[in-house]
């Protein structure tokens, strides 16, 4: 694997020194640009000498929500003096830990809730060549509802399938269960199975997405962290009813701990012989492995996600074909959510009747989501499909800080936009009544702002996650997200007309048209939902210059 | 093969299964603006210029969506043209207009369609952050800001020229192209074949006006004047204004001779004004129709000479000559007129020329080298032109110059040329496979041809067949499935009869069906015969070293040799030092034939060379014109390793120690009496034979010992 040996050169010399990368090329017999296009696309690889601490830190939504711009100008200014080889302060795409906001990356470590006394330390340290001790999360074990094995065998699903080989009967069951993608696409799996199942040839593969990167989205980590089993059973089953015989848990480089838990779920199951040859003494193979991502949010991006691990570029593919059909190194290929694997084994364990009862007013099965931003408890939880919007954001998550009020939530992440929470408050949190509410459920990934905050602010603070994380293949994307993040810098302070209303609104429908992955069809859609539910709170920063909120600078 | 019915702005299309929405447009008069996908290169679907509806919830680039049947295709709604517009426009708005494309030949193609958009001042705020110019290359400018990554010079450098240099770098708005770990150009791996360059639909990647291609004589053509000609229209200004000398104005008096038949030429002319005739200066040489399967020998000797033996007897028919029109054999004159092409073939298959073209009245031609050709006709529109036009002359023309035909009734003719195809196929391709179910009958027009009948041991090569030659009637009246194996020895292009047609034709002509199944069952006969008595003859796989190929071979006697290497040295003084022969290669019987360029009939190197510089000069010798940019290819095609490329010194550059090469091969010491190796030989061992007369010799006289094959270190190709 080219990213691993990768890895390695930049291991041991902390980046991708040209005599190394030559020498690699060479073995590997690849031309240089190939090696030279990942290491500049990737965000874990260097191309340059790093310098003693790298500093990263994370100003998407939550953190952003949290003082993460104060902190990292703050850092940047305490340090400049210091010089770039001795520390380098730099933005970084969300890092998935949104509920201990604001967070950052020294020397690629992970650290949560950071103020700017704590980064501070950490990184005189370094300098100083002291081992601080990493910071240690805690992971309390958790009762779950999801979990069908509560103080039984596990794995009961899986070795029932492998008894009974009745691998239509899963498909069948999944359909009944209504089971959808839990990415947040909703796309019923008895279909994606069933296509790859039929599907000609011998080599199929499966994939698990872990990607998780999604400003909000953090429901997957608390999946991974706390029912890995449940991941691992639902991936072997779908590699067995669709065929494949290899598949990759495909996971970003930053949950170091999850890959860890699900690294030793993997050995054990290789160890009790539900995974490798002849799993448990049947003529059935499966091969699993942790395809460890060199980071960016496209490659959650099912296709981009195939090109990563061939080692390319995460491009995403033009479509159809659909991977169902072309997909990893050409093969049909099933590519799924942690999610929609965890509850795999929960339908199969407790019947469609049990899934169907844990959904509320005629939804089925269980939610995973996270709810982070102007909220006491931000967390992920384990809900009911289809609770409303108030139970989560003020029950679950304790709703604003000082009495303050909920002014909005964004209920996917960056890319739903914000709606009123007033409007929405009751709204059943499932896939058909938000997209009936003219909104959507997405990977629920709920992002919660009080009163205090203002609308246009968070929108281009999404619109820049989606800028920053283009992957520059089509036109519409890669230049028409840096466009809308001119515009609407300009209208944050106080440079704006009518017409250039109407010129974001054109350029939202083309790249809703014209782009050719879901990233670039979804950049605007933060502005035009603004547009939608906030219009009088963009017009006064446009038309008036003025931000009511008293957030945005409004003058250049 | 199955096929797709769709519609295309409502007009009904029919296309084979996999086609894409763009071609099919294509193919059916509808053309659609794109920037990205150039018609010789993969389709990727970045520029989302192409985008079209075709119904589904997004608008989808019809480069890479496969056409699918009743799909309802719009190319240019009200909705399509709107969002092309915002495209082209998000374009232009980080665009230097002019860029240097522009302002040179005036064809950038993202300002030009831009411009038809009516797209003037893009309401969008230009790029802050600059991507900056690089100059290292001594060929090739480099504007990043002009660059619109549309991966056509990616996929130039990568799939047509396997250079794999250029790639993109970075991600999202930073993304850009660079060469290797992101060097500067001149730094880096390139090799300055200029590919990228003719490539790129902008100013990003524009000629430094250093290398200079020559056409001597004639008058240069100004690249305006050049694209206002269909022909060139579509033809990279970039390009043309790097060859300006590729492409030179001729004018010819009336009665003048443009080219003459048999002239080895490398050149195509296209007609600007006047009329010409086309003849035969000497018809006997032209008749070359193989009644029955020459011998082996036979076969052999009408390879090495292109000269076929006189046929007696007077035919009518038609002569296949080198031209969009087939001579009539009873009065071998026909005429071309303004905005026809003549030479193309020659052009390209290398071939010697096939007919004489005299001025019928005062002409102005445009002459052109083989790169500008090649490029003009990776155009597939302006390539299905220039063949529709061939076809339609061509083929009736062509059926009649077989003798075996010569009884077809005019009105069969007719009808016949309309349902037989004229087929072209490159080097190595297969025509027939033994033992396939046998659907079609073949006459050679252009190019040699191999049968090869399949055995346990390997394959034997039962016949080379040439101009005017046909197969396929074996597996069609005796067999059912195909007899032999038939391979394209260099560009062939064959007119294929199809199973239904050829049968029709037995019925309706029984003296046709008559002379085809003697000639059948003789082939059987000589095959069968033919099997037995060579199986043990080692002249075969010494044919298949590739020596048929060679116009003039240097031989060295062993028996004579003293291993002195005199040869060696004396082509390194000839040469500024750098030998051009390698005293080692293949033996047959008493002679070496050692690695030294062989000027084959079917020159390899010349395919692909970006800048026309390997070529022939009105003679079979190669020559590589000092014009040669260095780029490798030639000596990667040559099949026998006797082209060297050797570092060309004094040209290493400030920034890096880069030094540019040249491809050198043996040039026979043309402007010496004798080749300097001949002449220093003090043994009379090295000698330049032309191979045809020398092992007809050897063959004849008996001499031919038992397989005496020693690969040697270049072993040719197998």
């Amino acid at each position: 694997m080219l990213f691993d040996d990768m890895r390695e050169i930049q291991h041991r010399y902390g980046y991708l020194p040209a005599d190394q990368v030559q020498e690699l090329a060479k073995t590997l017999d690849i031309p240089l640009y190939k090696i030279n296009g990942v290491a500049e696309f990737y965000p874990e690889f260097r191309v340059t000498p790093p310098a003693q601490a790298v500093v990263e830190v994370c100003t998407d939504m939550a953190c952003h929500l949290h003082g993460a711009d104060t902190l990292f100008a703050d850092l940047e200014q305490r340090f400049a003096k210091l010089g770039k080889k001795a520390v380098e302060v730099h933005r970084r795409s969300c890092l998935g830990q949104c509920d201990s906001a604001p967070a950052l990356t020294l020397n690629e470590v992970v650290f949560r809730n950071v103020s700017l006394e704590l980064a501070e330390n950490h990184i005189q340290a370094k300098l100083a060549g002291i081992e601080l001790p990493a910071p240690v999360f805690e992971n309390q074990p958790r009762e779950l509802t999801a979990d069908p094995y509560k103080g039984k065998e596990k794995y009961g699903a899986l070795r029932a399938l492998v008894e009974s080989q009745n691998f239509d009967g899963v498909i069948a069951t999944l359909k009944e269960a209504g089971l959808g993608g839990m990415g947040g696409a909703g796309f019923p799996t008895s279909i994606k199975w069933d296509v790859v199942k039929k599907a000609r040839g011998d080599e199929k593969y499966i994939v698990c997405n872990a990607d998780e990167s999604e400003p909000g989205t953090i429901k997957d980590r608390f999946i991974m962290t706390h029912l890995p089993h449940l991941v691992i059973e639902g991936i072997i089953v779908g590699a067995l009813v669709v065929g494949a015989k290899k598949g990759f848990l495909y996971i970003r480089h930053e949950y170091k701990e999850q890959e860890h838990i699900l690294q030793a779920e993997i050995d054990e199951c290789r160890r009790i012989g539900l995974l490798g040859e002849g799993i448990l003494g049947s003529d059935l193979n499966f091969h699993l492995e942790i395809f460890v991502s060199p980071g960016g949010y496209i490659c959650g991006e099912g296709s981009a996600q195939l090109e990563a691990i061939e080692g390319k570029r995460a491009e995403p593919r033009n479509k159809p074909p659909n991977s169902a059909t072309v997909g990893l190194w050409g093969k049909p290929t099933a590519l799924n959510n942690v999610e929609t694997f965890a509850n795999v084994p929960q339908i199969l364990a407790n019947g469609v009747e049990w899934f169907k009862s844990q959904g509320r007013d005629g939804t089925a099965g269980l939610k995973f989501i996270g709810v982070s931003g102007d909220v006491i408890r931000p967390g992920a939880f384990e809900v009911p499909m289809g609770i409303p919007v108030h139970e989560a954001i003020l029950g679950l998550a304790g709703g604003p800080v000082n009495g303050r009020k909920v002014k909005a939530f964004s209920p996917s992440g960056a890319a739903s936009g914000f709606i009123p929470f007033e409007k929405y408050k009751d709204t059943h949190l499932d896939f058909k009544s938000m997209r009936a509410a003219g909104t959507m459920l997405g990977s629920g990934a709920i992002v919660v702002v009080d009163e205090t905050r203002c609308i246009l602010d968070m929108t281009l603070n999404a619109i820049i996650f989606f800028r920053n994380e283009s992957c520059g293949k089509c036109v519409p994307c890669r230049v028409g997200s840096q466009k809308l993040v001119d515009l609407l810098v300009g209208w944050t302070r106080g440079k704006g007309s009518q017409a250039d209303m109407q010129l974001v609104a054109d350029l939202a429908e083309t790249m809703e048209q014209t782009s050719i992955c879901g990233l670039g069809q979804f950049v605007p859609y933060p502005i035009t939902t603004a547009f939608k539910h906030f219009r009088e709170e963009i017009e006064a920063h446009v038309l008036h210059k003025n931000c009511p909120a008293g957030v945005c600078p409004m003058k250049a | 093969m199955k096929t797709i019915e769709l519609t295309i702005d409502d007009k009904p299309v029919v296309v084979e299964e996999g086609t894409s929405v763009f071609d099919a447009a294509r193919m059916s008069g509808i053309s659609i603006p794109v920037l990205c996908h150039a018609q010789n290169e993969r389709p990727i679907g970045v520029c989302r210029v192409c985008t079209v509806d075709c119904g589904d919830k997004v608008l989808q680039a019809s480069c890479v969506r496969p056409a699918e049947n009743g799909m309802k295709v719009f190319t240019a709604s009200d909705k399509v043209k709107k969002h092309r517009k915002m495209v082209l426009e998000l374009l232009m708005s980080d665009h230097p207009s002019p860029c240097a494309r522009q302002r040179v030949s005036g064809d950038c193609e993202l300002e030009t369609q831009a411009a038809a958009e009516g797209i003037v001042t893009p309401r969008f705020s230009k790029r802050v952050s600059p991507r900056g110019q690089d100059d290292s290359s001594l060929v090739i400018s480099v504007d990043h800001e002009a660059c619109i990554l549309c991966d056509r010079c990616i996929r130039g450098c990568d799939e047509i020229r396997q250079n794999h240099v250029l790639g993109r770098r970075g991600k999202g708005y930073n993304a850009g192209i660079s060469f290797d770990l992101n060097r500067p150009m001149g730094n880096s791996s390139c090799v300055s074949c200029g590919e990228c360059m003719v490539s790129c639909p902008t100013g990003a990647l524009t000629n430094k006006s250093i290398i200079r291609t020559v056409l001597p004589g004639g008058e240069p053509v100004g690249v305006e004047e050049l694209k206002q000609l269909p022909f060139f229209q579509k033809v990279s200004g970039t390009f043309l204004e790097l060859n300006k000398n590729a492409v030179i104005k001729r004018h010819f008096k009336k009665g003048e001779v443009i080219c003459r038949e048999g002239d080895y030429g490398s050149t195509a002319f296209y007609i600007l004004e006047g009329q010409v005739d086309i003849f035969l200066a000497s018809m006997s040489s032209k008749q070359a129709v193989a009644q029955e399967a020459p011998s082996l020998i036979e076969m052999f000797s009408n390879i090495f000479s292109p000269k076929k033996k006189p046929t007696s007897g007077s035919r009518t028919g038609s002569i296949p000559i080198d031209a969009t029109v087939d001579l009539p054999l009873d009065n071998p004159v026909a005429q071309l007129g303004a905005g026809d092409i003549f030479g193309e073939m020659t052009c390209m298959s290398l071939y010697p020329r096939s007919a004489t073209v005299r001025a019928k009245t005062d002409c102005v031609m445009l002459e052109m080298l083989r790169n500008v050709l090649d490029v003009i006709q990776r155009n597939k529109t302006l390539r299905a032109e220039i063949e529709k036009n061939y076809r339609k002359r061509a083929l009736e023309d062509h059926l009649r110059t077989v003798p075996l035909f010569a009884s077809l009734s005019p009105d069969f003719i007719e009808d016949l040329a309309h349902q037989v195809e004229l087929v072209r196929y490159s080097r190595g391709e297969v025509l027939t496979r033994q033992g396939e179910q046998a659907r079609n009958f073949f006459l050679v027009r252009i190019g040699f041809v191999k049968m090869v009948e399949d055995h346990a041991g390997g394959e034997l090569v039962l016949a080379y067949q040439g101009k005017g030659g046909y197969f396929g009637e074996i597996g069609l009246i005796n067999r059912g499935t195909y007899a032999f194996t038939v391979t394209a020895l260099d560009n062939v292009e064959v007119v294929r009869i199809g199973v239904d047609a050829f049968n029709k034709m037995l019925e309706r002509f029984p003296e046709i069906a008559a002379s085809l199944r003697a000639v059948a069952t003789e082939r059987e006969a000589h095959n069968r015969r033919h099997s037995a008595a060579v199986s043990a003859m080692s002249l075969e796989k010494f044919l298949n070293q590739g020596l048929m190929e060679a116009n003039s071979l240097l031989v060295i006697d062993l028996e004579k040799c003293t291993r002195c290497d005199q040869c060696v040295r004396a082509c390194s003084d000839a040469h500024d030092g750098v030998t051009r022969l390698v005293r080692e290669g293949l033996r047959f019987d008493k002679y070496l034939v050692p690695t030294s360029c062989r000027h084959c009939r079917d020159p390899l190197c010349m395919i692909g060379c970006p800048v026309g510089s390997i070529r022939r000069r009105n003679s079979l010798e190669t020559v590589i014109e000092d014009w040669c940019v260095g780029c490798g290819l030639c000596a990667r095609n040559c099949p026998f390793g006797n082209i060297t490329m050797h570092e060309l010194p004094g040209t290493t550059t400030q920034k890096a120690a880069v030094t540019k090469k040249k491809a050198t091969a043996c040039d026979l010491c043309q402007d010496l009496p004798e080749p300097s190796c001949v002449y220093a030989c003090p043994h009379d061992a090295a000698k330049r034979v032309d191979p045809n007369d020398f092992f007809k010799e050897i063959i004849g006289a008996g001499t031919l010992k038992a397989p005496a094959l020693d690969s040697g270190a270049h072993g040719g190709k197998r």
